[in-house]
């Protein structure tokens, strides 16, 4: 009695190791077919004049060799044409004036890229370089056919899930701590501290800050957020969501250096070059990207705040950005054309302000590109080249978890991260 | 002499109906025969300018109409020189300046111009009193007080040689393709004061680059490096190396200009991205920098692709991307150092003239003479 039923458990413990191992390759291009259009002719390409005819053809031919080879679809080597010469196009003339057909132009080809590898049964590498590709499209590209690589990043992904068994390591090894620094904390002049207030009204904050436009600390609106109950945002958690997938950093201690730059690499790939070992890469930082727009899963997490609805401006024109990085990153101080709420998620971040009233003595620079910016390094000032700087009067604050700062449009600003650093800035009108 | 081309054929511009897009060793193009034979490319599509006994003509080699495939401009009957773009072929003759636009059912003139037979012999986009482009308004006009003799426009810049020898650029600046250590576009031609004092004798420009090649056989670029296309020492094809070291890894880079509404720092000079091992590798070199091909005394010519460079030295030297095989060492590899074509130093060739497409390398040579033996090329 007592064997049978031993055998009986072991055979179904051997079963769901099966369905475990099994590689969905059969299940992961049925789901993508599904979303692909049914027939070619229901495949509609459509573009302005101003895309050239060649690269149309080559177009073209990727969708036929799609639909006339069902099992094989399109050689990653058209594909790869199609990124090439749309991508010299993105790099043609500035970024704001790049033809939207272009990146149009470019998500195809990153499309069709995908569609390539993932044909068959391909391996987790593969299927990591779909991702990235995914990734380069919404990235660089502009949304195609109802924003089809946001659809297929998700049925990548979890074929990721499905295809590892086990948590994904890193090529860093486990055992490399995070980089605890010893950062100067500074400490806050009672004076000059930014007042804080515990979940005001909406009458009483349009009245005595929107208005008046003076800067404030927003206790308690932002606790029930997921990010802080349901999932709480922590190294793990994000590498779970978004590790695999690419997204641009700042490299450099600071945009206004010399060496500063702007690289894409993986979530995993920033964690564990930038947050987990700084030292031989230096300082990086996931500033200022949309990425919620890209992960919504993260954007769950989150909410607009309901002061933003005092503004005048749609709830979709309201731009979201993540700042994710370690201890030390600094935004130097600048201006925004924008009203703006800095919710602090994980970690502290010490923050300067001062009004647009004492702009003179900033020393904005004088080129067209940063005239929003100040010259002077608010921490370390070179009071011989800015001699009235210190005439300027502010405020400050360490902005703790939980806290939303309120900075009035065209406020001057300057963070700096205490420690590993996760903020939300919601700008708006 | 010959015309041989190598690099990106995905319309049959180098072979035609083959269906191998990509050619990286040299191969015989058929139609462009004989002396006065010249050779332009476009990204789809190539243009010979053939003589034969009855005359001389355009024939289009690439994307035309819709298809690929190889057809003479009849229109172009007794010109002296053609340009091609992806939609136009600019057609000289001895007395006016044509633009055609191909791609429609019919060939469509969309520009000329008259012209005194000038005693001065210039080629495209170069013409009496300005220069051509193949997009309204067609015709650019030029100071005469420039006296340029030679032109050469990249993706969107200038680059002009007076006949003194002085080199003027304008139009983009954001990857240091005019020259002058900035990155701010410039809408008058400059001096690129740089090269003051230098003779130059010959000048190119490709997609983000720029080459100027001195009387006295030096070469000196500037512009976009993230390819190795200055043969300088670029991230990008360090990268290509590890990887190809390393195929496991799916690195992917990609160097792009993200300005939007973000913060795009104004760099002077170089712009330099540090790596681990201390190497310092140049994105973009916004001054005139010298490139030194080793064992080369004397570069004659220099061409550019939109992201590759080709000289002549007697023998053909390629660096830059490589993706799709327009270096034409039998490879897709990109390169930062300048390196010999083999094809034609094994062929007993001596290179004459080098003209590149977007992707693509075209180059006239003709049979080595016995006699005239240069110093040999030791590798």
């Amino acid at each position: 009695m007592f064997f049978s039923l031993y055998t009986i458990s072991l055979l179904n413990q051997k079963s769901i190791d099966l369905l475990n191992f099994l590689p969905p390759l059969a299940q992961m291009w049925t789901e993508v077919r599904t979303i692909l259009p049914s027939t070619m002719d229901d495949f509609i390409i459509e573009f302005s004049e101003k895309i050239e005819p060649s690269v149309l053809k080559v177009l073209e031919l990727a969708r036929d060799q799609l639909y006339s080879r069902p099992d094989c679809p399109s050689s990653a080597e058209t594909a790869q044409i199609i990124i090439d010469y749309s991508w010299e196009n993105l790099n043609t003339g500035t970024w704001r004036d790049v033809d939207k057909e272009w990146r149009r132009m470019y998500s195809y080809g990153c499309l069709f890229k995908v569609l390539s590898l993932c044909n068959g049964d391909p391996s987790q590498a593969k299927v990591k370089e779909a991702i990235k590709t995914c990734d380069m499209g919404l990235l660089m590209g502009a949304a195609i056919m109802d924003n089809i690589l946001q659809r297929l990043v998700c049925i990548l992904k979890n074929t990721m899930k499905l295809k590892s068994t086990k948590v994904e390591k890193s090529e860093e090894p486990c055992s490399k701590k995070m980089k605890w620094e010893c950062v100067s904390e500074p400490v806050i002049n009672p004076a000059r501290a930014v007042p804080r207030i515990q979940c005001p009204s909406l009458e009483r904050f349009r009245s005595d800050f929107l208005d008046p436009q003076k800067p404030t600390i927003i206790e308690g609106i932002i606790n029930h957020w997921p990010a802080f109950t349901e999932h709480p945002w922590s190294i793990d958690y994000l590498r779970s969501v978004a590790g695999c997938r690419t997204v641009p950093i700042e490299v450099g201690s600071k945009y206004t250096d010399e060496e500063w730059s702007q690289k894409l690499i993986t979530v995993n790939e920033f964690i564990d070059g930038y947050i987990l070992g700084t030292e031989e890469k230096g300082v990086g930082y996931l500033a200022q990207h949309q990425l919620f727009d890209q992960i919504p899963e993260l954007k769950e997490d989150i909410r607009i705040p309901d002061y933003c609805c005092l503004g005048e401006g749609e709830e979709d024109d309201i731009t979201i950005n993540a700042w994710f990085g370690p201890g030390g990153t600094v935004s130097p101080l600048h201006q925004d054309p924008q009203q703006n709420f800095l919710a602090q998620v994980v970690g502290r971040k010490y923050i300067r302000l001062y009004s647009p009233e004492v702009t003179e003595n900033l020393y904005p620079h004088d080129s067209q590109l940063l005239h929003n910016t100040s010259q002077v390094e608010v921490e370390n000032p070179d009071l011989v080249k800015f001699p009235e700087f210190p005439k300027a009067s502010y405020e400050e604050c360490v902005l703790q978890p939980g806290d939303v700062l309120f900075i009035p449009v065209q406020h001057w600003h300057y963070v700096r991260s205490l420690e590993l650093s996760f903020s939300v800035s919601f700008w708006w009108s | 002499m010959n015309w041989f081309g190598f690099g990106f054929n995905g319309f049959g511009q180098i072979i035609a109906a083959d269906v191998k897009c990509k050619v990286s060793t040299p191969v015989l193009l058929s139609d462009a025969r004989g002396s006065d034979c010249r050779v332009s490319g476009s990204w789809s599509s190539r243009a010979a300018v053939i003589h034969t006994d009855s005359g001389s003509r355009v024939c289009v080699s690439g994307f035309l109409r819709g298809s690929s495939g190889q057809v003479c401009v009849p229109e172009s009957e007794g010109c002296t020189d053609a340009s091609i773009s992806e939609r136009h072929v600019t057609v000289s003759f001895t007395r006016r300046v044509e633009c055609w636009e191909i791609q429609q059912a019919q060939n469509r003139l969309v520009w000329s111009r008259e012209q005194e037979s000038s005693g001065q012999d210039v080629a495209l986009p170069l013409v009496p009193g300005g220069y051509v482009v193949p997009r309204p308004p067609f015709f650019r006009p030029l100071c005469a007080k420039l006296c340029a003799v030679s032109l050469a426009l990249g993706t969107e810049h200038a680059v002009l040689l007076t006949a003194s020898g002085t080199v003027f650029t304008w139009g983009s600046g954001s990857h240091g393709q005019l020259g002058h250590g900035h990155l701010t576009s410039q809408e008058e031609a400059q001096v690129v004061e740089a090269l003051w004092g230098v003779q130059i004798a010959a000048v190119s420009a490709g997609g983000w680059h720029s080459a100027s090649v001195s009387a006295g056989g030096d070469l000196y670029m500037w512009g976009w490096n993230e390819s190795g296309q200055l043969g300088l020492p670029s991230q990008s094809v360090e990268e290509e190396k590890l990887r190809a070291r390393r195929p496991g890894d799916a690195l992917v880079l990609a160097d792009v200009h993200k300005g939007s509404n973000d913060l795009c720092v104004d760099l002077a000079v170089n712009q330099a991205e540090e790596k681990n091992k201390d190497d310092v590798f140049i994105s973009i070199q916004a001054f005139p920098a010298l490139v030194d091909i080793p064992q080369v005394s004397e570069i004659i010519r220099v061409a550019c692709g939109s992201r590759h460079t080709a000289a002549v030295t007697g023998d053909l030297y390629t660096w830059g991307w490589g993706s799709y095989g327009q270096l034409g060492h039998d490879t897709e590899r990109s390169t930062d150092e300048p390196a010999l074509v083999k094809y034609f130093h094994s062929h007993d060739m001596r290179v004459r003239d080098v003209v590149c497409g977007l992707w693509n390398t075209y180059v006239s040579a003709v049979p080595e003479e016995p006699s005239s033996h240069k110093h040999t090329h030791t590798e």
